[in-house]
């Protein structure tokens, strides 16, 4: 019953701070304050200084910022053009036409950024319009968008990951394999349903194409090459184990300069521009995870996540049955937080029912990004919905009803998962038999 | 006023120069990571890298904690800031930047303490490094106190002029997600 | 009272299953008055931060590594010079020597050991089979620490600097081909994917040391301060049991997995007995009289 009020305690602390707008980091803390205060007798700001150095400090973590930087760097590139005019040539004869270049440009973006928005305004600056012009149905251009987007968080780099791995101690390149074959799973998926509802759908009438011949298709595509040599030197890197993926990603900021140098879009204020904005971007997933490292330290105190974890082993359920409970809870609780946020606020009760439950952690990582990319694109807080309202000026909801077939996609993807666990693990299992 | 205009203008020097140091530390974990692979390809040893990272990464994230917060990159969930009327958005505004301001002036408070334990007890650093570690925690402490401050600067400018500085950036704030 | 106790290694980790029947112990024989709580896999505090952890009072009790301290003070590196004892019995002999200083030490650091485990002793891992330190030269092998690193450059191997949670894919692929350490680790990573050969040199024997905060232990009636020691007797008797079981367990697992192991041939043995010893003077150097007082009489008792 002592569990129960403290439950009680730390949601009703939990859900003030957040939902009256407390920055999540802060609210955190807060948090972890009182329910130290009040559960333990141990001094909480020596506790909270000595945890939160050594979580502010941490080696690993040090990708975070690389990757952002990245991100940051080509967002402010010519690569977003450069990508449809080599992609959309070979997309034009397919069932669904260029609605494909939102899916396959996000896909190819996702593996040089962390992030879904980024990959989201990257993409989308260029294909909008494009697509727009061309008469695609607006609904589809838009939703498609949304939810490819969000393709940023499971093909590698990821700074969902990142911090995942950060948070539960396992290693972030196996992580970032473990989200390859997935992810194209997913981008499969979303392309299978461009094309059935283009030959179902009655208001699909865009111009066509003039048609290419192959060998324009192929000089088309020569744009495409520095973003696949990026792509070839940041994951074939960690592949080879040349590079950690912390390194990998010192690749990827150098790979980015050079790639914007040759553009000629390398200036001094682009430059100072993607490093002050990377900087501010890594200090606010830092605030957070300094926040939940002192919660989850406190709830560790309490002993709140074993009692949790114990409780839930009580129930016996199946596997399958804890999954469809974490699937739902963290469907909710995507509709009202952001994903690091979700993902750092729960690894500490989550972490060891899962463990119990004799869940493999990479694989379940996975799992988590797919939850946390519908979080997305779920209303009321929904970065992509965010960004895409920006983006076009349409009404919140509008975007939100374009993406739920993308939504719904997800939910499948998670019972595919489920199913064949392989196609999350094989990779990163059979990674060192590779050359070197 | 001129002296109220100085102090605006030294605190927003303080947040300025903050961030670009952060910036720096940024700049810094990109070399040392560098310089390490490259100490690895020639068969040299750059003993400490890993740990000199850590501490630029703790440095650049707390001396830009104020930097963010004047964008807006800070994530808060605004569907409430966003639902009330002015009058209670003020409110509610003072609720937030006071619970801000409190925590993180509590946490300077501890953060001295903090580093002057490190010094008083000589603690170094457990890696090949051995740096006195007061060093790299007394700058994760300056960057604190610039965030308390910035915070504090909030506060008072909600409750005397009704709105805090922030300049929101939805998409500097969502390129994290 | 409730005390909680950070531990840094896994819960099936047999230093921490011997932590968890110390802590029972505890609970029951001081009849709930002292109730010990253990928090393993680092699940409050990271190895490296539960000494201060203790010392400033934030937990009563945890478990640490002393060795990593070194910096600190050599002298909690005591039980890592380099091949100065070679078996579980001259260890036991020079920590017995060196347990009256290391407590003094403690002391000035509002410490108070309360019993210590040995881990496996460190092995030599190679992708080939060495017969002499000759052999060793410009082979690519794994530093994580000073120490490590000068034995790197004493035996001309080259130092490269590798994570604990790289430490599978630094061999896979190449980026080391040698490293110090249990056989428990490379039985953990699998390193027979891509390692051969497994030499038990006993190198040295790391300890973990549970400690108390001196203040706490002195506001704890004398009654309890009793069940307390006599529990943690009998904890470092199991545990040093269970780590020379594991150690066997381990050597099985790793002939199971396809590595040569064995004991070093004499010339390596001889070979790296010298390196040892160069350590060891170094180590003293740093020490000062105290590192010299325990090395002088642990040979004096040889
Ligand atoms: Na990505
Ligand atoms: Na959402």
């Amino acid at each position: 019953m002592e569990n129960l009020s403290i439950i009680i305690l730390f949601l009703f602390v939990l859900f003030t701070l957040l939902g009256t707008g407390v920055w999540v980091g802060l609210a955190l803390m807060g948090v972890a304050w009182v329910g130290m205060e009040l559960f333990t007798t141990r001094p909480v700001g020596d506790v909270m200084l000595t945890t939160i150095w050594s979580a502010s400090s941490s080696w690993t973590l040090t990708a975070l910022p690389l990757f952002i930087w990245m991100g940051e760097i080509l967002f402010r590139t010519r690569l977003s053009e450069d990508m449809f005019k080599g992609l959309s040539p070979w997309m034009a004869r397919l069932p669904g036409g260029l609605v494909h270049t939102n899916i396959v440009g996000c896909t190819v973006f996702a593996a040089v950024s962390g992030s879904s928005a980024a990959t989201l305004t990257t993409v989308g600056k260029m294909s909008i319009p494009e697509l727009r012009k061309r008469n695609y149905p607006e609904k589809m251009i838009i939703g498609t968008l949304a939810g490819a987007a969000t393709l940023g968080l499971m093909i590698p780099p990821s700074l969902t990951l990142i911090v995942y791995g950060v948070t539960i101690n396992e290693s972030i390149t196996k992580l970032f394999f473990a989200g390859i074959v997935p992810g194209l799973v997913l981008a499969t998926m979303f392309m299978g349903y461009v094309a059935i509802y283009s030959k179902l759908s009655k208001d699909w009438h865009p111009d066509a194409e003039p048609s290419m011949t192959l060998s324009e298709k192929l000089a088309n595509s020569r744009f495409l090459i520095p973003v696949m040599l990026l792509i070839t030197v940041v994951i074939g890197s960690m592949y080879l184990g040349y590079a950690t993926a912390t390194e990998a990603a010192a690749f990827g900021v150098i790979g980015s300069l050079l790639l914007a140098a040759t553009q000629g879009s390398l200036t001094w204020p682009t430059f100072s521009e993607s490093l002050m904005g990377a900087t501010r971007t890594s200090a606010m997933i830092a605030l957070i995870l300094a926040g939940a490292a002192f919660l989850s330290l406190s709830m560790g105190f309490t002993g709140l996540p074993r009692g949790l974890a114990d409780l839930i082993a009580g129930w016996e359920l199946t596997r399958f049955e804890l999954l469809m409970v974490l699937l739902v809870f963290y469907v909710i609780l995507g509709c009202f937080l952001d994903g690091i946020s979700s993902v750092v606020l729960t690894m500490a009760v989550v972490e060891p029912m899962v463990r119990e439950a004799g869940i493999d952690l990479i694989w379940f990582g996975i799992f988590i990004v797919v939850v946390v990319e519908m979080a997305q694109i779920t209303p009321p807080i929904g970065f992509n919905l965010f960004v895409l309202q920006g983006m076009t000026n349409h009404e919140m909801s509008y975007i939100a009803r374009a993406a739920i077939p993308m939504f719904l996609i997800m939910v499948l993807m998670v019972f595919v998962l489920i199913l064949v666990p392989d196609i999350a693990t094989w990779l990163p299992e059979n990674m060192r038999s590779g050359p070197g | 006023m001129t002296f109220l205009r100085l102090m605006r203008r030294g605190l927003d020097g303080l947040y300025l120069l903050s961030g670009i140091l952060a910036s720096l530390c940024l700049i810094a974990i990109l070399s040392l990571i560098v310089i390490q692979m490259l100490a690895r390809w020639t068969g040299e040893v750059f003993p400490g890298a890993p740990d000199y990272a850590g501490y630029a990464m703790a440095a650049a994230s707390f001396l830009a904690f104020a930097n963010a917060l004047n964008r807006g990159s800070h994530i808060r969930v605004s569907i409430l800031l966003n639902a009330v009327p002015d009058s209670v958005r003020r409110w509610l505004e003072i609720w937030c930047f006071g619970m801000g301001t409190a925590i993180m002036w509590y946490f300077v408070w501890y953060g001295q303490r903090f580093v002057y334990w490190s010094w008083k007890f000589n603690d170094v650093s457990q890696g090949q490094d051995k740096t006195p570690l007061w060093i790299p925690q007394g700058v994760m402490l300056f960057g604190a106190v610039v965030f308390a401050i910035a915070l504090t600067d909030h506060l008072v400018h909600v409750i005397f002029k009704g709105d805090h500085r922030i300049q929101r950036d939805l998409a500097d704030q969502s390129m994290g997600e | 009272d409730k005390w909680d106790m950070p531990m840094a290694y896994s819960g099936s980790n047999f230093h921490s299953v011997t932590g968890a029947e110390f802590a029972k112990c505890v609970t029951t024989g001081t009849g709930g008055d002292i109730e010990i709580v253990t928090h393993p896999s680092g699940s409050l505090f990271p190895g490296a931060q539960i000494k201060r952890a203790i010392q400033t009072g934030q937990v009563q009790i945890g478990e640490r590594l002393l060795s990593g301290h070194q910096n600190e003070d050599p002298l909690f590196g005591v039980d890592s010079i380099p091949f100065l004892v070679s078996s579980f019995d001259e260890h036991a002999k020079l920590f017995e020597i060196a347990k009256p200083h290391l407590e003094e030490l403690l002391a000035t650091q509002n410490l108070t050991m309360v019993y210590s485990v040995p881990w496996p002793p460190q092995g030599l891992y190679f992708n080939k089979e060495v017969n002499s330190v000759a052999d060793m030269e410009g082979v690519k092998f794994r530093s994580y620490n000073n120490a490590t690193s000068r034995l790197a450059e004493l035996t001309g191997m080259l130092p490269v600097t590798v994570e604990a949670a790289e430490i599978s894919q630094a061999f896979a692929t190449g980026v080391a081909e040698s490293m110090v350490s249990s056989g428990a680790t490379g039985y953990d990573r699998k390193v027979w994917e891509s390692l051969s050969h497994f030499y038990e040199v006993d190198a040295w024997l790391p300890r973990n040391y549970i400690m108390v905060n001196s203040d706490v232990w002195n506001g704890t009636s004398e009654a309890n301060q009793n069940v307390i020691k006599a529990c943690g007797e009998i904890a470092e008797y199991a545990g040093t049991w269970r780590a020379k079981e594991y150690t066997g367990f381990t050597m099985a697992g790793l002939s199971a997995g396809g590595m040569e192991v064995g004991r070093a041939g004499d010339q390596l043995m001889g070979d790296l007995k010298a390196i040892g010893e160069t350590m060891t003077a170094e180590w003293l150097e740093a020490a000062g009289a105290t590192g010299q007082a325990i090395v002088d009489a642990y040979n004096a008792a040889e």
